[in-house]
């Protein structure tokens, strides 16, 4: 009761010029006269998934976010974003994820740089920074994006991200970031499963990322690189297992570059990327991940939103096509066994309906192919567990929104 | 065996800098394709002055092919895109996205967000989202050499 009454007086005394608006029509909007504003915001999506050689269909609210920002004046904000993946998470139960996707804040310094510090999402490909699902095509984010480049990849650092005033159109940004946990590696998902998104980052590895970005016409041509450590080791840890400590000890490098082309309705993708770590040998001696040394991913996508043909240039139904292909296998160190399922290649297609900004409804096949299973690396085989097929295809339909 | 292992972590930067030179060199090379397509790499940036919230920018400061002018002025928090419609219309845009307030980077066919990923045309229309709302305009007014921007 007390604390009930303590949060209504902290509501009814709150400063004249604090207010919670919808976002269009508070700071982003600029409507308001007073420099400060609360605003909420979110986005989320559902899938419905049929996997036709089996038959097995999954439904599966993927993620609902709530964004909570709030603009103290002309130069500094806080930005949140809190996700919630998979519908529920239970106490002991293995599925669903509650997590920071962003808790940062922004100081401007200049009209044309600002700061960040805290937890953000480094400018690295397309998806990472971009990833609401009102602004992709496909129910999924594209593969090479998720495994290669292992979006949404936020971790804990400071930022700096500008603009060239007397450049128009060339932008930059620069970060040192925590690094990644290599003992956390896996064969399959390359450094996904090794980033801290946070939580009790061990800073000892560092990295720093940064990006160059330029539209030109109705070109975004980007390149962007990550170099860091991945073992955040005592001498005596690193000593024990062989392997190199430091900040930029058993370094992860990652470079992508990708330009996007829009214009009345067609929208032109294409992203080339690759990740070298240079001592996977030494990660899979301690750890026994079968680390590649390199991976290599790149995707094209086209597609043209139907509705520029009519009056109804505002509305949007897309059909698009994108190709993926992840060569995680690219490099393996002389303790790396090949697995031929971890070279994949993607035919999705489908189409992308908008009824009105803010919403989506997604209808999408994709055509998965792979190389052979190594058996070597099958702890489960059939019938114990599921059987393993080169050729995969899916039929999804979703729906997703943001605001 | 030290010495191996640190010759084949030298290859092995050697191969990830070759790769990246080779996609930077790539990236120069559409980047420059761009610019001898487009003719124009860049916009024409005015620093103004405001009087009383009115900023005076001159018809000259338009080039024969370029409709796009950015005005820039001290007390304003985000520069202002300056649109030639027609001789006898031009829009105003606050270069400022709606959707979480970034300043915006303009070229001769639209307004493109760098966080996130939105785009405007140059009537100040989102093109792309996730910005949902439009530019903010400015009222301007026309004299006989000079567009007046009007910030108040």
């Amino acid at each position: 009761m007390k604390k009930l009454l303590a949060s209504l007086l902290v509501l009814f005394t709150l400063p004249a010029t604090s207010q919670i608006l919808t976002k269009e029509d508070s700071l982003s909007a600029g409507i308001i006269a007073r420099n400060t504003a609360t605003v909420i915001s979110g986005y989320g999506s559902a899938k419905y998934s049929l996997e036709t050689r089996s038959k097995i269909a999954r439904a599966n609210l993927d993620r609902v976010i709530v964004f909570l920002g709030h603009k103290f004046n002309n130069k500094i904000s806080v930005f949140t974003e809190l996700e919630l993946e998979d519908g529920k998470v239970t106490g002991g139960e293995v599925g669903g994820e509650i997590a920071l996707e962003q808790a940062f804040i922004k100081f401007q310094a200049t009209k044309s740089i600002y700061l960040t510090a805290g937890l953000f999402i480094p400018r690295i490909g397309i998806i990472n920074e971009n990833h609401l699902p009102t602004t992709f095509n496909g129910n999924d984010r594209p593969f090479v994006e998720t495994f290669i480049i292992p979006s949404t990849w936020r971790e804990l650092g400071i930022g700096v991200y500008g603009n060239v005033a007397k450049l128009p159109g060339f932008n930059y940004s620069l970060a040192l970031v925590n690094g990644l946990n290599s003992a956390d590696f896996e064969s399959g998902s390359g450094i996904r499963q090794g980033r801290f998104e946070g939580r009790d980052a061990n800073a000892s590895a560092m990295a720093v990322t940064g990006s160059l970005l330029y539209y030109i016409k109705h070109f975004r041509i980007q390149a962007s690189g990550y170099y860091g450590g991945s073992a955040g080791l005592t001498k005596v840890e690193a000593d024990s297992l062989q392997m190199s400590y430091g900040a930029f000890g058993t370094p992860v490098a990652l470079a992508e570059a990708d330009v996007q082309y829009q214009n009345k309705g067609l929208s032109v993708k294409a992203l080339f990327t690759t990740v070298q770590i240079a001592d996977a040998g030494a990660i899979n001696r301690a750890y026994g991940s079968n680390t590649a040394e390199a991976m290599i991913g790149y995707y094209g996508e086209i597609g043209y939103n139907i509705f520029q043909l009519t009056k109804m240039k505002e509305k949007n139904l897309t059909i698009f096509a994108r190709y993926e292909l992840l060569d995680m296998n690219n490099k393996l160190p002389a303790n790396g066994l090949f697995n031929g399922a971890n070279d994949q290649q993607y035919i999705v297609c489908g189409l992308t309906f908008q009824p009105i900004k803010g919403v989506t409804v997604k209808a999408d096949y994709v055509f998965r192919k792979t190389g052979d299973q190594n058996p070597a690396l099958v702890i489960n085989p059939f019938p114990v567990g599921p059987p393993f097929y080169k050729n995969k295809e899916f039929f999804n339909l979703g729906v997703g929104y943001s605001f | 065996m030290e010495l191996a292992t640190a010759f084949k972590r030298m290859q092995d930067r050697r191969e990830f800098i070759k790769q990246s030179c080779s996609l930077c060199i790539g990236l120069v090379g559409l980047g420059t394709l761009a610019a001898q397509l487009s003719g124009c790499a860049s916009l024409p940036v005015l620093k103004a002055e405001s009087n009383n919230g009115r900023i005076s920018v001159p018809i000259t400061a338009f080039t024969e092919k370029g409709k796009v002018v950015i005005v820039r002025n001290a007390q304003l928090e985000y520069d202002i895109a300056l649109v030639k419609i027609s001789d006898s219309d031009y829009t105003a845009l606050q270069m400022k996205c709606t959707h979480q307030d970034n300043a915006l980077t303009a070229t001769q066919t639209g307004l493109y967000c760098a966080s996130h990923g939105s785009s405007f045309d140059l009537h100040g229309n989102v093109t792309q989202e996730p910005a949902l709302a439009p530019l903010k305009k400015y009222r301007t007014e026309i004299t006989n050499s000079s567009i007046i921007i009007n910030t108040k």
